[in-house]
């Protein structure tokens, strides 16, 4: 897949292949991402889309190295950036990878940061780590820091503490220090799904001033689909622990060749009132990872279900250059294309 | 700050007088009095006696006379010593259990965290097996057995090297401290590598530390500064009384290693109803402890900001 991909003639800044990250429960084991493949160009935004507990969030925190091992595993797979392996690894030619190369904001900016440092310790550490300032160094670039957020006021901000700031603010303060090393990748974990709307695009809006300032590629993890709209030049649709469909933000919200995206799109609200509909929940529940199915997992909620798709996984199917979709409808002899989805003209 | 420790005092002089109202009236209640261990004391020197102690008036008026007393620091004269002034007591002996009593706060302090942070990172591993094991030892087993063994083994060891490497008991050098606090700290290091080890497990799983680690600081930097300073919270909440139950609570090791400490007045007041000994050690003791708790609350502010501006 990867080598398709890469006739875009882009450079890949981060290539992401065949992922799997398992995990030792008292039930057995959970195969929580099951072979996963995206890439990042520089300067862009990718965004992973899915249900809970689909695996991405634990696709990009394996790639951090953040997931307790054991009782978590990655069991196959490979992260290259710039062509280097990352698995596995703390530092690229000298440079560290988590914090200077790769670094993260999470969903609760609340129970993020720690209590009992200052905003601007907390901000100042990786550069005191990093880049070898001086403290007072440090602190000092962390009020540009603060400043460059949109904090106001940031020298007596950068002095107070975590519960002396709101939910937004802390959500700047964490971006801050995220991009204090100017990364070229911010992997973003739901960092709106705590925040209330009008916070939520302050912080989007925010996050899109700094990649247009520090060309930095970001990958935002969301389940929301407004969010995605809004921020992702691509989309990876994931599910059950595989990315099920990915492509632009066009392919996949105006071509949408999976039926679980099309799912996803129906439960979406739109304030539209000539479109006015009701939304439609997909019914039943994701697979149960401790023993994942043979075919596809979106089978058993497949209103297209066929019965190739239980016993056998399909492959990647493309569309564009981009634009793949990993379901059996899209194989020649399917026999049935149902007209909400897209379907490649020529075939 | 200063009108917050201002408070914290108020709050506890009521308390120190809570505890001499109850003590007093406790003690009052009890059968028998301080005359009743002197051999054949007729009645007319029994009444001189309690004429001298103020023992014939009304329950009420000792009372307030004692409050009196209490307010200008006089804790009065011992019942069944000679010529002791409680004050006196308590200033010669006092210090020896609070010299001891230190040297076991800081023992049980210093290896409850180091155990407790030791245990949580190794969860469920031989490290984390064996100091548990160890822990529940130190919970269980009474100061006595624990004291008796120590001795023997310095016996033992003393003998085999031929010289008095640590004295067996007494007090003088520091020398002689160390094992008896040692042993007096043993059960609260037991307590607090517990305590430690369950908020350790809490810090480590927490999200900031993830953060931390999503920083790429190095671990030892994370352990310092985002794990060891936030679990240690609890720790340092159940210290101020734990040093006031340390100081207060060695009688039994200072018994046995034959060392002059408060405890053993204390013990022996009790036993005599020497009445001004027993309610000058406990309010004494009483207000040793609130202020303890005090001093802990004040340097919490200190560890925890979100304390420090309410």
């Amino acid at each position: 897949m990867s080598e398709a991909l890469n006739l875009a003639n882009n450079p890949m800044l981060l290539e992401v292949e065949n992922l799997a990250v398992e995990f030792d429960t008292y039930g057995g084991v959970v195969k929580a991402v099951r072979g996963v493949d995206f890439s990042v160009e520089e300067g862009k935004t990718l965004a992973i889309v899915g249900e809970s507990g689909c695996g991405k969030s634990v696709s990009v925190q394996s790639m951090m190295g953040l997931i307790h091992m054991p009782p978590g595993r990655i069991t196959s797979g490979s992260a290259r950036l710039r062509g280097e392996e990352v698995l596995g690894r703390n530092e690229l030619n000298g440079k560290e990878i988590r914090g200077a190369e790769i670094s993260m904001i999470f969903q609760d900016p609340m129970t993020s940061l720690n209590p009992t440092m200052t905003i601007g310790d907390q901000i100042a550490e990786p550069l005191q780590v990093h880049r070898g300032l001086s403290y007072r160094q440090a602190f000092g670039e962390a009020i540009n820091l603060l400043e460059m957020s949109k904090i106001p006021e940031a020298a007596k901000r950068a002095k107070q503490f975590p519960f002396e700031f709101s939910g937004g603010m802390l959500q700047r303060a964490m971006i801050a220090m995220a991009i204090s090393c100017k990364p070229s990748i911010l992997i973003a974990d739901e960092p709106t799904t705590a925040l209330d709307v009008t916070i939520q695009a302050q912080i989007l809006d925010l996050m899109q001033d700094l990649q247009k300032e520090t060309g930095m590629a970001i990958i935002l993890i969301t389940h929301d689909l407004g969010v995605v709209a809004r921020m992702a030049d691509e989309v990876a649709v994931m599910y059950a622990g595989k990315i099920v469909e990915h492509g632009t933000v066009d392919d996949v919200f105006y071509r949408s060749a999976h039926p679980y995206t099309l799912g996803l799109r129906a439960a979406m609200p739109n304030n539209d009132p000539a479109r006015q509909h009701e939304l439609k929940p997909i019914e039943g529940s994701p697979p149960d990872l401790f023993a994942p199915p043979k075919g596809c997992g979106y089978c058993a909620r497949c209103p297209f279900a066929m019965e190739v798709c239980d016993k056998h996984h399909p492959q990647d199917y493309f569309l564009g250059d981009h634009h793949f979709s990993c379901c059996w409808l899209h194989h020649s002899d399917s026999p049935t294309k149902p007209e909400e989805l897209y379907f490649k003209e020529n075939s | 700050m200063g009108w917050y420790i201002f408070k914290r005092l108020i709050q506890g002089i009521i308390t120190v007088w809570f505890i001499a109202t109850a003590t007093f009236f406790a003690m009052h209640s009890v059968p028998g009095d301080p005359l009743l261990n002197d051999r054949a004391v007729t009645p007319a020197i029994r009444a001189n006696l309690e004429a001298k102690y103020g023992l014939d008036q009304p329950l009420l008026t000792q009372y307030v006379i004692y409050l009196g007393n209490l307010s200008r620091g006089d804790f009065g004269i011992s019942f069944t010593q000679e010529n002791r002034q409680v004050n006196d007591i308590i200033r010669e002996h006092f210090p020896v259990s609070a010299i001891l009593g230190i040297l076991a706060v800081l023992f049980a302090a210093l290896g409850g965290v180091l155990w407790g942070s030791l245990t949580a990172l190794y969860r469920n591993r031989l490290p984390d097996y064996i100091i548990m094991f160890l822990v529940i030892l130190g919970i269980s087993v009474p100061s006595f057995v624990v004291a008796a063994l120590s001795q023997y083994s310095l016996v033992t060891l003393n003998n085999a090297v031929g010289q008095t490497l640590l004295p067996v008991a007494g007090w003088g050098t520091i020398l002689h401290m160390l094992v008896p606090a040692m042993v007096l700290g043993l059960s609260t290091m037991a307590y607090l590598t517990r305590l430690m080890r369950s908020s350790m497990l809490e810090v480590i799983n927490s999200d900031f530390v993830r953060t931390a680690k999503s920083k790429g600081l190095p671990p030892a930097r994370i352990f310092t500064r985002h794990q060891v300073r936030n679990a240690i919270l609890p720790v340092i909440t159940v210290l101020g009384p734990q040093i006031a139950v340390i100081t207060t609570g060695g009688f039994v090791v200072e018994i046995v290693f034959a060392i002059p400490g408060l405890g053993r007045f204390f013990v022996e007041a009790v036993q005599q109803l020497d009445y001004t000994v027993i309610m000058g050690t406990t309010v004494f003791y009483g207000a040793f402890l609130v202020f303890m708790v005090i001093v802990v609350d004040v340097l919490y502010g200190f560890i925890d900001p979100r304390v420090r501006l309410k």
